[in-house]
């Protein structure tokens, strides 16, 4: 072979996310964050009345990912905004000039991680959740049932998604901070504006993404008006493909 | 070798470099002079392909930086400090690099001993002095033991010794028939390094000459290099001649 490419990048990206802490620490907190929640919600319905069912523990137990996405997306965004602000992103661009095959390498990799520790920390969450009610009276949740499955499953992908969104904002915005809040806010201000639609808000709601994994992503059956679980994550999947687009055409353009 | 036409970078109406034309020979180190702000960085930068000129092109070897094939075994870089995650190790930060342009892990171990970085390896290298970061500079730019070699400013923040290594390196480098091209603003430290001298001032080449012409002209190294960029000068102290 007589030129890089998107293999040599890769496994450059791939030692790069693994060797910096941070990485470490939002993967480990997202995780935690969902076994956490989970387990918080299985010890809170345990001497409910009248007695849960299996469905409310695992809606409940799965909503961990409100903060599992932001320390994903995070991670996304450091991915990129992280060596704009330190002067690495030079020494990268040194090495693979053809700037799309860095980005590439950087949404493969940190798509295989994001997803990966995703599918943990959703399960993490489900059995939390499964672990806390043990004992009682309220019925299991098994994940042999396809609309448990489905929905442990379906997190950990919206999860994944997340993660690449913050890598297309963090290509745009390329300012760790500002990236951040950026996706922040685009995760929680559409859908505060639904909500401003009263009646028909769910026309509205149901592309926004706080509002897909809450009512029809991590839950056993979609709320009424809002696409199945599949098609939603399947949307979250098209946000993360349009802001990593936005981000490989400007960053072909823009100095380093 | 680096050839530079009519190399040319505006940033928001003011010029950075203006109408550069260079040729940097390989066998010897080239000296590129001048003051504070006259487009040293921005240059290497274009070379690199890191910042896209507005006119003009540079070339190694007859290719445009982008279109090189490994591009970190024919050019090697040092930027400005820095051009690192601080919270990488230099190992883990090498290791990367290397990773990129199918380098192999023992020439890692190979430069780490070179700049003399194998005992601090492991550590973060935002927790490196700056005398350590430009010596991981420096390992980044040999990794690829590559024929062209570009270094920002590699002195500043050295000690003695070290300003000495760099200089027995870049002569070393050159001697064995690479192109070395290297940047300061500090003439006195040039004219014991460089052979070749190319003076630039406002983004506008001045000269290109040797250190031994420039030293010809009578008055003192520094007076010449003065005499040189006085026109060219952007910022000046009150009461420098
Ligand atoms: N990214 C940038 N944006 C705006 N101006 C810049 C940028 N980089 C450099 N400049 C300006 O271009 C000129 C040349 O800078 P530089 O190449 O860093 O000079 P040197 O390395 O010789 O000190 C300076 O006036 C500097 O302020
Ligand atoms: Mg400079």
């Amino acid at each position: 072979m007589n030129r890089y490419g998107f293999r040599q990048a890769a496994r450059m990206e791939r030692i790069k996310l693994g060797s910096v802490r941070s990485t470490w620490w939002l993967a480990i907190a997202a995780v935690v964050s969902m076994a956490a929640a989970g387990a918080g919600v299985g010890l809170g319905y345990r001497s409910h009345t009248p007695v849960a069912t299996a469905a409310q523990i695992l809606n409940n137990s799965l909503g961990g990912a409100i903060v599992a996405q932001l320390l994903l997306g995070a991670l996304g965004v450091l991915m990129v905004t992280g060596e704009y602000g330190s002067g690495m992103i030079r020494s990268t661009f040194a090495a693979v000039p053809r700037r799309r095959t860095v980005l590439a390498a950087k949404v493969a990799v940190c798509g295989g991680a994001a997803l990966t520790v995703g599918l943990v920390a959703s399960f993490a969450g489900y059995l939390g959740g499964q672990l806390a009610i043990r004992g009682t009276a309220i019925p299991a949740a098994a994940l042999t049932d396809p609309a448990i499955l489905r929905a442990v499953v379906l997190t950990g992908v919206y999860l994944g998604a997340t993660a690449l969104i913050g890598v297309g904002i963090g290509a745009i915005v390329r300012h760790s901070g500002a990236a951040i809040g950026t996706l922040f806010g685009l995760m929680f201000v559409p859908m505060i504006v639904a909500g401003l639609f009263g009646e028909s808000g769910i026309q509205v709601g149901r592309f926004v993404p706080l509002l897909m994994l809450l009512n029809s992503i991590a839950v056993t059956s979609p709320v009424p008006g809002l696409f199945a679980g599949w098609g939603s994550a399947l949307l979250m999947c098209g946000y993360a493909a349009a802001a990593v687009l936005c981000g490989g055409v400007l960053l072909r353009h823009r100095d380093a | 070798m680096i050839e530079l036409r009519e190399l040319t970078k505006r940033y928001g109406g003011r010029v950075a470099v203006d109408g550069l034309s260079v040729r940097v020979q390989p066998g010897v180190v080239t000296g590129f002079l001048g003051p504070n702000g006259s487009g040293k960085s921005t240059t290497m930068r274009m070379i690199l392909g890191l910042d896209a000129p507005d006119q003009g092109e540079a070339l190694i070897g007859g290719v445009r930086y982008q279109d090189l094939g490994w591009p970190l075994k024919t050019v090697g870089a040092l930027l400005d400090a820095g051009a690192f995650h601080p919270g990488r190790s230099a190992r883990a930060h090498l290791s990367a690099l290397a990773a990129s342009n199918d380098i192999p892990g023992s020439r890692v171990e190979q430069v780490l001993r070179v700049v003399g970085l194998s005992d601090a390896a492991t550590r973060r290298a935002g927790t490196y002095s700056l005398g350590m970061r430009q010596r991981l500079g420096v390992a980044v730019a040999l990794l690829g033991d590559p024929g062209v070699l570009l270094l920002d400013e590699p002195v500043n923040g050295l000690d003695p010794e070290g300003i000495r290594w760099i200089r027995d390196l870049l002569r070393g480098l050159a001697a064995e028939g690479r192109t070395v091209f290297v940047s300061s603003h500090l003439i006195a430290e040039m004219a014991l390094t460089a052979d070749r001298l190319v003076v630039i001032g406002r983004g506008r080449l001045l000269a290109e000459t040797t250190v031994a012409e420039l030293a010809a002209g009578g008055d003192s190294l520094e007076d010449a290099f003065f005499r040189l960029t006085s026109e060219a000068t952007d910022y000046r102290g009150v009461g420098a001649s």
